[in-house]
């Protein structure tokens, strides 16, 4: 028994020592005293099937804002950012946003990149009147629900309606292809998005989808949808989906004898695919929020790799737009106060890596930025032209 | 510590313990160990979200229409899986939540995988809390009925049992139906205090947390099972600080208390007033009494 | 015709994939009756292994290939000491040692998260991508190697288990572990073996896998469909491991095929229980009475 009471007090203890160091205030990066800092929550996936973009994003924006600081900050005050993982999962995000907003007291918050996370925390920033600017969430309910704006939620990317309209429309009048194959992931929220609006405009352009196949998140091999595609003999295969399975899904694409183009969304474009399917994934196209041959973007690119020694995702990029849109409404704001800041947000109008960032009223999304398309080439995005859906 | 942040945590401490108290009845009490209490939450979530948005129902017939469609759910599993034995309905079960979960993908009525937005916020604090006492109380006085008598002779000793003239599978069954019903309403829960349904929340990774909840409680142990919820909630908020080595503590951390206090923390024992009596006594008299479930059978 | 049999050949060559993972995990089921869901975890970091092997030591590819294994083998033991022994020493039920192991999965996978990142990395191309062409049907070399040693492997294992000393002994401890430690046998040690057999068979499966698709941490997913297709099978069984994996491989594969790829794993769940309900073992598992 002695034996027994010993294990449990130990095990309590655990918790119990878990539970003080949590408590205890978050170390801060900056030495200055309470009243010159300006806290700025982050939410994302920072474990979990997502980490690779969360990571980076939290990555990116604690590179701005130590640059910022550097600076002198802003309106004369630090800035400090706090990350938390989310795991991908809505249920945490909740959490997230309700200790961001009412333990860690911040003024905003960026991210997170998931629409099913964006989505259920905006009761939360509309009873703590905290704005939230997404980065990656392409869902349109992000911030307009039945019609209804969400008063805190906005965002720096474009919507899948509009993505999907630039892939389908580019497919048919740019490049001139009649029949498309889609295989898609049938298990993810923005997969499924894309899918339907590319679909739509496909067909409401005159095209025909020759098939539609899905698989579910965690598969690795797609040579039984694949080979029901090959009969289908698409022009193009189009491909929403993120960036591990497209490299995955070019290979044995190939391997079957499937040479047609492919094309993709905001979730291919990553070094990583050179990696992975170099030789596979030659004359792709994807539809991408940044021009990668920019000397801005570049510019970014390589500040990032110099500091942290890893390729910049495209998250980071996004992120950094958030960032840039979040310090100029600080700025317009004047003052540190959530409300002022949401306010300000309303009326963004900056420049931004991904574009010229317009922020309206009535949607929170950034109105008429234009797609960049671009194609692999060897191993670059070579880009080839700015693109909006008519 | 900002008091809508805690009252957050609770709440979601709460809703999870509905869930938690209908696994401990089956896994528990009867000794059947189920992957798949994620599917039945999500079919109570949203059947109630079906409910309240789309047919204008009040919260509570709500919710127990999501408990009543779930059971019946169950009811159907269970009449093809309950013979199977350990390990084999295990993997029966969770192909069932991972069968579930596939169908709401690919339902777009309810928004499929891109969700379902907009669900009206009828979840409190105080109407959490109600429930989950009606549930312990119901919980507690089935588990002191006849039923509940034989569903522990179910898990003692299944073949005895069964001679002495237990209907084995029809407790089996009983326990099953209860537990998703349990499950359903924390759904329902869920699903309003989310205002939020994605069937990405109801994952295999989920129905292993609700198992770990009940194991770490202390099985055939309801007190067990709420410090159980209220614990293994709020630990992942305690090490959200840790970022990315948060769920590596997690791990750990549960082979730790396995290892170190495999009969969970409560261990068969409930917190009464009486319990506490005799517990004292006991520790004056250092001698441990487990409960036979506990000592295992001859596996090993 | 040809369609059919390139379905074909895609199943099995899902199913071998299946196989090699299915094998470990039913070699420790046999011995120690649970399911060991931190088998996924160790094939997870066998590839991670094979992949550093080959890259950052610069091994050739066979040398990587069994130092990997031989590395996994020695992980699992060590998770055995830590996360079962102290079980088995107080002869806790079953549900207490699938905790632990899942415990022992969620570190696994975060760790490497943690530590190594959470983005996936590539095996340098060993074999050509470049496909065999047999008439209008493709067979990938990757797939045909990965075929032949898997072969090989099962090929070892069955003779060891059936021609030598240790191999009787774990037959023995698997019928029963209370009798064989009365006849003498060390129990203790028997396990040790099987764990490092089981995770020397999650090595090779991890660096065939990160070989034909990736590494990245989430590679546990994968392996819930290898315990899917053990149960198909008949837990405990090895050749019911195998025979279960290919049949999952095959029955997904024309599913996705001729049917619908939304609903495969429903359609494919639906036949698990129809099989279970009909041989409530699997195909070929062990019939368990009750003792009374």
């Amino acid at each position: 028994m002695y034996k027994k009471t010993l294990a449990l007090l130990l095990v309590s203890l655990m918790i119990l020592t878990m539970a003080f160091t949590g408590c205890s205030k978050p170390e801060t990066e900056t030495a200055a005293p309470a009243e010159e800092i300006i806290k700025v929550g982050w939410m994302g996936s920072l474990t979990g099937d997502q980490a690779v973009w969360g990571q980076c994003e939290l990555d990116t924006v604690k590179m701005l804002f130590e640059e910022i600081n550097a600076k002198g900050g802003v309106l004369g005050k630090q800035l400090e950012v706090i990350g938390y993982d989310t795991k991908g999962d809505p249920q945490e995000a909740v959490n997230v946003a309700k200790r961001l907003t009412g333990q860690d007291k911040v003024v905003a918050i960026l991210g997170p990149n998931a629409s099913g996370n964006a989505i259920p925390i905006a009761p939360v920033l509309e009873q703590a009147k905290v704005p939230d600017i997404a980065t990656v969430a392409t869902n349109p309910k992000v911030t307009v629900l039945d019609g209804k704006v969400k008063p805190y939620n906005f965002r720096v990317c474009f919507i899948d309606p509009y993505q999907g309209a630039v892939a389908a429309g580019y497919a048919i009048e740019v490049l001139g292809f009649k029949k498309a194959a889609i295989l898609y992931d049938v298990a993810d929220d923005y997969s499924q998005g894309l899918t339907q609006f590319f679909e739509e405009f496909f067909v409401s352009k005159g095209g025909t989808i020759v098939a539609k196949e899905a698989f579910k998140f965690g598969d690795v091999d797609f040579r039984p949808q694949l080979s029901k595609i090959k009969d289908a003999a698409p022009e193009v295969l189009f491909l929403p989906i993120f960036f591990k399975e497209a490299a995955l899904i070019a290979n044995q694409a190939r391997e079957l004898g499937i040479t047609v183009p492919l094309m993709g969304g905001d979730g291919l474009p990553s070094e990583q695919l050179f990696t992975m399917a170099k030789d596979a994934v030659q004359g792709t196209y994807i539809v991408n929020h940044v021009d990668y041959d920019d000397p801005e973007v570049q510019d970014l690119k390589n500040r990032y790799k110099t500091k942290y020694n890893k390729e910049l995702e495209l998250n980071g990029y996004l992120v950094h737009d958030a960032v840039v849109v979040f310090v100029d409404a600080l700025e317009r704001a004047g003052v540190a106060d959530s409300v002022k800041i949401t306010e300000a947000l309303e009326t963004t109008n900056v420049k931004g890596v991904t574009g010229q960032i317009t922020i309206s009223k009535d949607t929170h999304n950034p109105e008429g930025k234009d797609a960049a398309i671009v194609k692999i080439e060897g191993d670059r995005y070579v880009f080839q032209q700015k693109y909006s859906a008519k | 510590m900002d008091l809508y942040y805690i009252q957050g945590i609770l709440m979601l401490a709460g809703i999870n313990l509905m869930s938690v108290l209908g696994l401990s009845l089956l896994t528990g009490f009867t000794g059947m160990f189920s992957f798949g209490h994620a599917g039945f939450m999500a079919i109570g979530g949203y059947t109630s979200a079906m409910m309240t948005v789309n047919y204008g129902w009040p919260f509570i017939p709500a919710l127990l229409m999501g408990a009543l469609t779930a059971a019946l759910m169950s009811a159907l599993i269970g009449k093809l899986t309950l013979n199977l034995k350990g390990d084999y309905f295990c993997i029966a079960t969770l192909g069932f939540g991972e069968a579930i979960r596939l169908v709401l993908d690919n339902v777009q009525y309810f928004g499929g995988a891109r969700g379902w937005p907009g669900i009206p916020n009828y979840t409190n604090f105080t109407n959490v809390l109600i429930i989950n006492i009606i549930a312990i109380i119901i919980l507690a006085n089935i588990i002191r009925s006849r039923q509940g008598r034989n569903m522990i002779a179910v898990r003692e000793e299944e073949l005895a049992s069964q001679i002495v003239g237990i209907n084995v599978f029809k407790y089996k069954l009983i326990s099953l139906m209860i537990s998703a019903a349990y499950a359903g309403i924390a759904g329902g829960l869920m699903a309003h205090y989310m205002t939020f349904l994605q069937p990405k929340m109801f994952s295999l990774v989920k129905s292993t947390e609700l198992t770990i909840i009940v194991i770490f409680g202390g099985l055939g142990s309801i007190s067990g099972s709420v410090l159980g919820a209220l614990v293994l909630t709020s630990l992942p908020e305690i090490l959200r600080s840790f970022s990315n080595w948060r769920l590596v503590i997690y791990g750990l951390s549960v082979i730790v208390i396995m290892i170190s206090r495999p009969e969970g923390l409560m261990g068969g024992y409930e917190l009464t007033p009486s319990s506490m009596k005799k517990l004292f006594t006991r520790m004056r008299s250092k001698k441990g009494n487990l409960p036979k479930s506990m000592e295992g059978g001859d596996t090993l | 015709m040809s369609r059919f049999l390139q379905q074909l050949i895609n199943g099995l060559s899902i199913g071998s994939v299946y196989a090699l993972m299915a094998v470990g995990y039913s070699l420790v089921y046999s011995i120690m009756n649970f399911s060991n869901f931190a088998h996924g975890g160790v094939i997870m970091l066998g590839a991670y292994f094979g992949y550093y092997y080959l890259t950052k030591l610069g091994l050739p590819f066979f040398v990587a290939f069994i130092a990997s294994a031989l590395t996994t083998g020695i992980l699992a033991v060590v998770i055995e000491r830590g996360a079962y022994k102290p079980l088995r020493e107080r002869k806790a039920p079953f549900l207490y040692f699938i905790i632990s192991a899942m415990g022992a999965s969620i570190f696994l996978e975060n760790i490497v998260i943690a530590t190594i990142g959470p983005t996936f990395k590539s095996y340098p191309e060993i074999l050509s991508r470049t496909p065999i062409q047999l008439g209008s049907v493709t067979l990938g070399r990757i797939d045909l190697t990965m075929f032949i040693i898997s072969a090989i492997c099962l090929a070892l294992l069955v003779f060891f288990i059936d021609f030598t000393k240790m191999g009787k002994a774990i037959q023995a401890t698997s019928y029963s572990v209370k009798a064989s430690a009365l006849m003498g046998i060390n129990t203790d040690l028997v396990i040790i073996v099987v764990f490092a057999l089981g995770g020397f068979f999650a090595g090779i499966a991890g660096v065939l896998f990160g070989m034909k698709y990736t590494v990245y941490p989430q590679i546990g997913i994968i392996t819930n469909k290898s315990f899917i297709a053990a149960v198909f099978g008949g837990l405990g069984s090895l050749p019911g491991a195998v025979v279960g994996s290919i049949l999952l491989g095959i029955i997904e594969t024309m599913t996705s095929g001729y049917l619908s790829s939304n609903y495969r794993d429903l359609i494919a769940f639906v036949l698990l229980i129809a099989i279970l309900v009909f041989r409530p073992s699997g195909l070929m598992g062990k019939i368990t009475e009750d003792k009374a």
